[in-house]
């Protein structure tokens, strides 16, 4: 694991040398402005960062400084010190340390520090000092100024003489305090002198350069277009030249060693989402007046950034909801003999193709029942369907859209936008979510995402003289069924697999329509049905989504197929039903289809009458 | 490859920058002249990138009759859009088979990237800018596409109609995102 340990080294200095630059700039302000609140509150947040993040690499110099700079300009921000010059420049001074230290991270030099701490401690107790003692002053004169009222001489004497002891105990104090300050500044002058005694102090300047660089997401998007394209062409030459496939084994090799690699470059760690729990969770608990302990598991697992981000919303609605509507108050949990501070647990780990993201909490888990009533009265299943449906299948009904199961609204959670809004922002990168919950044990989100955005496997084949793809993702089966086979219901088709029911739709039917809204007219499904002769065998499809399988009839069926799919751009962006494109070796473009699209249209929750939901095992 | 770069941008900046040292002071615009419904129209050269021989043209379901579907061109998916049929000027009887589309213009704005079936190569031409006729009562408010036009080019015995390409496209987003909400 040293890569690693090297890598977030590389990171942490990339970084820190970007905050030195920040707080020489800062500094640079508050040179010309001692008063600037501004700079002040800058370099007080900065230093909390640094020291937070070197504390966390080990780096003990450039946590204790930045540390004690925090502390410094923590006093300065709520103006128990005031800054002067003699002050600043010691500031100053331990900044350009800062650096050095930071310098030393890569190049490994030894930095004396401990004199520039020691000079920085000076100050921070001058501060502390200079508090009290006035403090202890201010209320002496105060004092006096209210007994110089009193008319009582005698009492006024006796009160004196008992102020000149308090008087004389602080001047004692004063005095102390200030034989600390010379003993620190003694050490200080100590170790300032090692300091200079240490051989190659060079004082020439040097300008830093990190060993990375930082590239915005949009050049790797342009970079991974281009090798997608490189793909492409050399599918071409490949189909083109078929039998020789041995002369073109480099080009293949190459190109697909290029795609990975650029994928490659737009891995990050999930640490880097992870990370930014830590706070929430403590926001969200004490919000909640509940305590909660943050466990990160599988922090190292690497996954797109593109895809960290479109779920980064969706893990802090999971979270959230965790906390406020899963884990328990301290009191109830002690009645059930938990440990009073609940767990929730953010892992990530490999399965295949997929990494996965588990919010595991070890609340009260999903009341199934309570799920059951609301599904009937929003009549999304029928009373009859509702009862036997199993608690499993019932709770995923969470994710249906309009289904929030909070009851009262928190500042947090509950605001009416729930589960269907995360389970949106899954789909549409292709991803899975599912969850599992134990009745006073707790419940668990899993989520399934794919690693990459850019590359996905996917299925094609053959409607109207032209070729489409479903990602893989998506597809269940593909079977060939007789005519026979296929049923109306109502509006509908319905044939069954594996014994269970399943939709048919035709996609010619609902891709000739000139207006999505006519997919609720009479006979629409049945158009192309009716055309087909008796014994003509259907080729189908069968795709999964939200656990419930519709079989797709199309053409013919072609080939399965990495594809990368590109977003359609304006004025087709927003088309029904496709999700994308493709180019695929011949130059056509292939259009993907946008499962979730396709099928929340067909099942519009207020249409469920016309299609009798049966649930799926 | 069998795809054609027949306006070469190139070339045509080189060639303006001989006329503008003949003739100074002189504010000049090139433009490229295109017929749809027998009319000529024009767009800004440098609002086209390139004049292609047409791809294979993938239909995209549920979408107006003019956005024709989306292409490949040179690994770009763009969308192919056939202006006449948008205002309506196919021939009385023509069906649209008949009227042959065999270049698309790949038209580019910072935003927006697409192509326009042309029948036609088209020409470019230089003009001079005082010919474009930009006045309000020119460019009528008409709800079909008086939006879309910049201004009128008198030449002679030809009017040539400026285009605003990339007015069309908004104002259809627009739309569309009015029906969604």
């Amino acid at each position: 694991m040293k890569s690693r340990d090297e890598e977030l080294k590389q990171i942490f200095y990339a970084e820190a040398l970007d905050q030195f630059e920040e707080l020489n700039r800062l500094f640079i302000v508050l040179e010309k402005n001692h008063g600037d609140k501004q700079a002040v509150n800058a370099i007080f947040r900065i230093t909390h960062t640094l020291k937070a993040n070197a504390g966390g690499m080990g780096f003990e110099g450039i946590a204790t400084l930045s540390h004690l700079l925090e502390d410094i300009f923590s006093e300065l921000k709520n103006g128990k010190l005031a800054l002067n010059q003699e002050i600043f420049n010691d500031l100053f001074r331990a900044n350009d340390k800062l650096g050095g230290l930071i310098e030393a991270v890569t190049s490994g030099e030894e930095v004396r520090y401990r004199g520039l701490v020691t000079k920085l401690k000076v100050i921070l107790s001058e501060a502390h000092g200079e508090e009290r003692v006035q403090k202890a002053s201010r209320d002496y004169v105060a004092e006096r100024e209210q007994a110089a009222g009193s008319a009582e001489h005698n009492q006024e004497q006796n009160e004196i003489s008992q102020k000149n002891r308090e008087q004389a105990a602080a001047e004692e104090k004063r005095q102390q305090l200030q034989q600390e300050l010379a003993a620190l500044q003694a050490h200080e002058a100590q170790s300032m002198q090692d300091e200079e005694a240490a051989p190659v102090e060079t004082n020439e300047p040097k300008i830093a350069f990190s060993d990375l660089i930082q590239v915005p997401v949009q050049k790797l998007d342009n970079l991974l277009n281009l090798v997608g394209e490189l793909a492409i062409e050399k599918d071409r030459i490949a189909a083109n030249h078929k039998g020789r496939g041995s002369e073109y084994a480099r080009l293949y090799r190459v190109t697909s060693d290029l795609q990975y690699s650029v994928m490659g470059v737009r891995l990050v760690q999930v640490n880097v989402l992870f990370q930014k729990f830590h706070r929430i969770v403590r926001d969200v608990a004490a919000l909640e007046n509940k305590k909660v302990n943050l466990v990160l598991e599988g922090t190292e697992i690497e996954i797109d950034r593109n895809i960290l981000q479109i779920i980064s919303d969706s893990l802090i609605h999971l979270v959230r909801n965790a906390i406020s509507h899963g884990i328990e108050t301290t009191e109830e949990r002690s009645r059930s003999g938990k440990p009073a501070e609940g767990t929730l647990t953010l892992s990530a780990s490999n399965e295949k193709d997929f990494v996965v993201i588990n919010v595991i909490d070890d609340g009260k888990g999903i009341d199934a029942e309570a799920i059951r009533k609301k599904v009937i009265t929003k009549g999304l299943l029928s009373e009859r369907n509702a009862q036997q449906a199993s608690d499993q299948d019932i709770v995923k009904f969470i994710f249906e859209p309009g289904f929030s199961s909070a009851e009262k609204v928190t500042q947090i959670s509950g605001r009416g936008v729930g589960m269907d809004v995360v389970k949106k922002a899954l789909d549409s990168i292709g991803g899975k979510i599912d969850l599992s919950t134990t009745k006073g044990k707790g419940t668990t989100f899993k989520l399934l995402l794919p690693s990459s955005m850019a590359v996905k496997n996917a299925l094609l084949f053959e409607l109207n003289e032209a070729e489409f793809a479903i990602p893989l993702s998506f597809t269940e089966a593909v079977v060939s069924l007789n005519k026979k086979e296929v049923h109306k219901v109502s509006s509908g088709l319905v044939s069954s697999y594996l014994e269970q029911n399943m939709s048919v739709i035709f996609l010619k039917d609902i891709f000739s329509l000139d207006d999505v809204d006519d997919l609720r007219g009479p006979q629409v499904l049945h158009r192309s049905f009716d055309k087909v002769s008796e014994n003509e065998k259907l080729n189908i499809i069968i795709v999964k989504f939200n656990e419930r399988l519709v079989g797709l009839v199309v053409d013919k069926l072609l080939q399965q197929k990495e594809i990368i799919e590109k977003t359609l751009s304006p004025p087709v962006d927003n088309a029904y039903f496709i999700s994308g494109a493709t180019i695929l070796g011949n130059g056509n473009v292939c259009l993907v289809l946008d499962i979730p699209g396709i099928l929340n249209h067909l099942f519009n929750p207020v249409k469920y009458g016309s299609y009798d939901y049966a649930p799926i095992q | 490859m069998d795809e054609l770069n027949i306006v070469n941008k190139e070339e045509l900046f080189l060639k303006k920058d001989e006329s503008a040292e003949a003739e100074e002071h002189v504010d000049r615009s090139q433009i490229v002249v295109f017929k749809l419904g027998g009319e000529e129209y024009a767009m800004m050269i440098d609002e086209i990138k390139e004049v292609v021989v047409t791809p294979n043209i993938a239909k995209v379901p549920l979408m107006p009759s003019y956005i024709k579907g989306v292409a490949n061109v040179r690994g770009n998916i763009l969308a192919v859009l056939d202006l006449e049929e948008k205002f309506g000027m196919l021939k009385e009887g023509e069906t649209e088979a008949q009227s042959k589309k065999n270049y698309i213009l790949v038209v580019e704005s910072q935003t927006h990237k697409m192509a326009i079936l042309v029948q036609e190569v088209p020409n470019t031409l230089t003009i001079l800018d005082s010919q474009i006729d930009a006045s309000p009562n020119v460019v009528v408010n008409d709800e079909r596409e008086g939006d879309f036009i910049k201004g009128l080019v008198r030449l002679e015995n030809r009017l040539i109609i400026l285009l605003d390409i990339f007015s069309i496209i908004s104002k259809d987003i627009l739309q569309a995102e009015n029906k969604e909400s």
